[in-house]
């Protein structure tokens, strides 16, 4: 087994991986930055080491002080969590050369499924499906327009080298592909110095499925049902659940696509834990997205319905051990959901609310599960990924799981900073939420008929009494002001 | 009505045997009152706050920029006596990595540049002073 592992993260994630840890009986590192002294992962482990500055370059992506500190105190291994150097093949790299066991796939699969197109030949050669296109950039608008009319419309061009958006266009007809093509091409001239654009068939209100995957050294690989994360704002998830609502309808896809993710994983010889992200549409196609080469965020939901603790399997298999797991004993029990509390002003376009947690109130019994970074009285840093606590819940069905998760959002309470539990509120009591009919573009549209929360008469004549009682001098005149509307009262 | 503390700054009220949990916070002058999840914002007025000076609304001609968040100057867009639409971004402010950009709510003159870059301010931080044209 590892002798002692060094986390090199914050936060929740930290601490979750401490928790296996500490199961285990294996010691614990963390590393902190300046202004995560008192931080919630540093506390629970039972080593700790400052690497530096409060911005993550000066501390959390500083791959020289994480190895020094590992080194420092005899750490054997590195988990890297989610974000910061967890998917930086640079950093596993490093971790290989001075001898120390990065807790994830080995370098080389990174690199391979860290680039769109090279992730994309990669998959295409494991015989996973990718949307229809190119693979190489076009050379002019008749050749996207022959393959266009051969897959079919609408398409989108998309920058070879880009990313965030930029160099996309999204093309309904054949007539205004030459003027699509040319925008595109030059916006990726301007953006990435690169004005080569390759076409896609575009996936009309697609689901964001992935698939679970966790591999050992010695040419064992298993898939551990799929997740559904088509809730997301700006390409961010926000609710994540397992099973998938279409999947289950659909049973005959969660062995194929199980089976497509694995090929996949196999063709990078891809090791630990990883997630096959695939856009899926109405009909049940899928097509292959990218390979996230990590533990992911929503990984909590994966282990609800499989009991399958995902972060000691990581371990095990950093370690060399055999994943005993055959494929035939994954079964899936129950549907569980996740909400990504967040420290942000979920009413004021999602601005980060960083400060102090003045008081905190967590939700308990049947089913609930939090993973939480953070306590009373914590200062939430304004450095880094506002994620405070994920709220998972599991139950029999997913109707069930979806009011309990409500039931435990009115359990919680985060004081002193603006979070989302009231957008997660709203969300959860959806009519087309709960009739599960999801996919990416959802919470936009959503957010058009959100139904906005009245307080009762009673609750308004309530705060005011206790606002009073809350402050000693007796208030000489009083009105409320709630979210939606200004109400004088007196 | 009915009501027990049950916890530093909770309480449980009985209207009739209608129970209600409330959870106040302080936030700045205003108390914030929670009811199962949901926050409601409380204002208590003291009436010797009302002085006239009440300054920073658009009402006495001044629109005060100021940080709806703590965070860092990326950069400032004016400088004193440039003159900004109303939608025109004077400074930009990173918190969380992201980037948000402030902007003037008026039409008129920079009167002020508090803001400088590089430096990091709390939230509801003065940053930039405009006024607006006379007429």
């Amino acid at each position: 087994m590892l002798r002692k592992v060094l986390i090199a993260n914050r936060g929740e994630i930290a601490v979750r991986v401490i928790r296996a840890l500490r199961e285990m009986n294996i010691p614990s590192v963390a590393v902190f930055s300046d202004v995560d002294r008192h931080a919630l992962h540093v506390r629970m482990a039972d080593e700790a080491v400052g690497i530096g500055g409060a911005a993550s370059a000066d501390s959390y992506l500083r791959m020289d002080k994480i190895i020094d500190a590992a080194r420092k105190v005899g750490a054997d291994s590195i988990h890297p969590g989610y974000g910061f150097l967890s998917e930086n093949a640079a950093f596993a790299a490093l971790c290989e050369k001075e001898g120390l066991i990065f807790i994830g796939p080995p370098s080389s699969a990174i690199e391979q499924l860290g680039s769109k197109t090279s992730a994309r030949q990669l998959a295409k050669r494991a015989g996973t499906p990718i949307p229809p296109g190119t693979e190489e950039a076009l050379n002019n608008a008749n050749e996207a327009k022959a393959i266009a009319r051969e897959v079919g419309y609408p398409v989108i061009l998309k920058a070879a080298s880009g990313g965030g958006g930029k160099g996309m266009r999204r093309v309904e007809r054949e007539e205004d592909l030459e003027a699509a093509f040319r925008d595109a091409s030059s916006e990726a001239e301007r953006s990435f110095r690169d004005s080569a654009v390759y076409i896609e068939k575009f996936i009309v209100r697609p689901r964001h499925i992935e698939i679970q995957i966790l591999g050992d050294h010695h040419g064992n690989m298993i898939y551990l049902g799929e997740r559904e994360c088509s809730i997301q704002r700006r390409h961010q998830k926000v609710v994540e659940e397992a099973p998938s609502p279409f999947i289950v309808n659909h049973p005959e896809l969660r062995a194929k696509m199980g089976e497509a993710a694995v090929a996949a994983a196999k063709e990078a010889g891809y090791t630990n834990a990883g997630t096959c992200e695939f856009l899926v549409d109405i009909h049940g196609n899928f097509y292959f997205l990218e390979m996230n080469t990590r533990l992911q965020v929503e990984h909590p939901v994966t282990e609800s319905i499989t009991s399958i603790d995902l972060v000691k399997w990581q371990l095990r298999i950093a370690a060399g051990e055999k994943l005993t797991l055959k494929q035939e004993d994954i079964s899936i029990r129950g549907w569980s959901m996740e909400c990504r509390l967040y420290a942000e002003d979920a009413d004021n376009g999602f601005l980060p609310s960083p400060g102090e947690i003045t008081s905190l109130s967590l939700p308990g019994g049947p089913g609930v599960r939090l993973d939480s970074g953070v306590y009373p009285g914590w200062k939430v840093p304004l450095e880094y990924d506002p994620l405070l606590i994920k709220l998972v819940a599991w139950a029999e069905t997913r109707e069930d799981v979806v009011h309990r998760l409500i039931r435990a959002l009115e359990e919680t309470h985060i004081g002193g900073i603006r979070t989302n539990v009231e957008f997660f509120l709203d969300l959860l009591a959806d009519t087309e939420f709960l009739a599960a009919d999801l996919h990416t573009g959802f919470l936009d549209e959503w957010f058009t008929r959100r139904k906005k929360h009245e307080f009762t008469p009673a609750e308004i004549e309530a705060a005011k009494r206790v606002s009073a009682l809350a402050r000693r001098p007796k208030p000489q005149q009083v009105h409320v002001k709630s979210k939606w509307k200004e109400l004088p009262l007196r | 009505m009915n009501e027990a503390k049950v916890e530093s700054m909770v309480w449980s009220l009985l209207d009739g045997h209608r129970q209600l949990e409330a959870r106040v916070d302080r936030e700045g002058e205003d108390y914030v009152v929670a009811f199962r999840g949901r926050k409601l914002r409380v204002q208590l007025e003291d009436p010797r706050a009302w002085n006239g000076s009440g300054a920073g609304k658009q009402s006495s001609g001044i629109a005060k920029i100021t940080t709806p968040m703590p965070g860092k100057v990326v950069r400032v867009l004016v400088e004193v006596g440039a003159e900004v639409k109303a939608g025109d971004g004077v400074v930009v402010v990173e918190a969380m990595k992201m980037q948000n950009e402030m902007k003037s709510p008026i039409d008129g003159i920079v009167k002020q540049v508090a803001a400088v870059e590089g430096a990091t301010v709390n939230g509801n931080q003065m940053l930039v002073v405009i006024e607006a044209h006379a007429g």
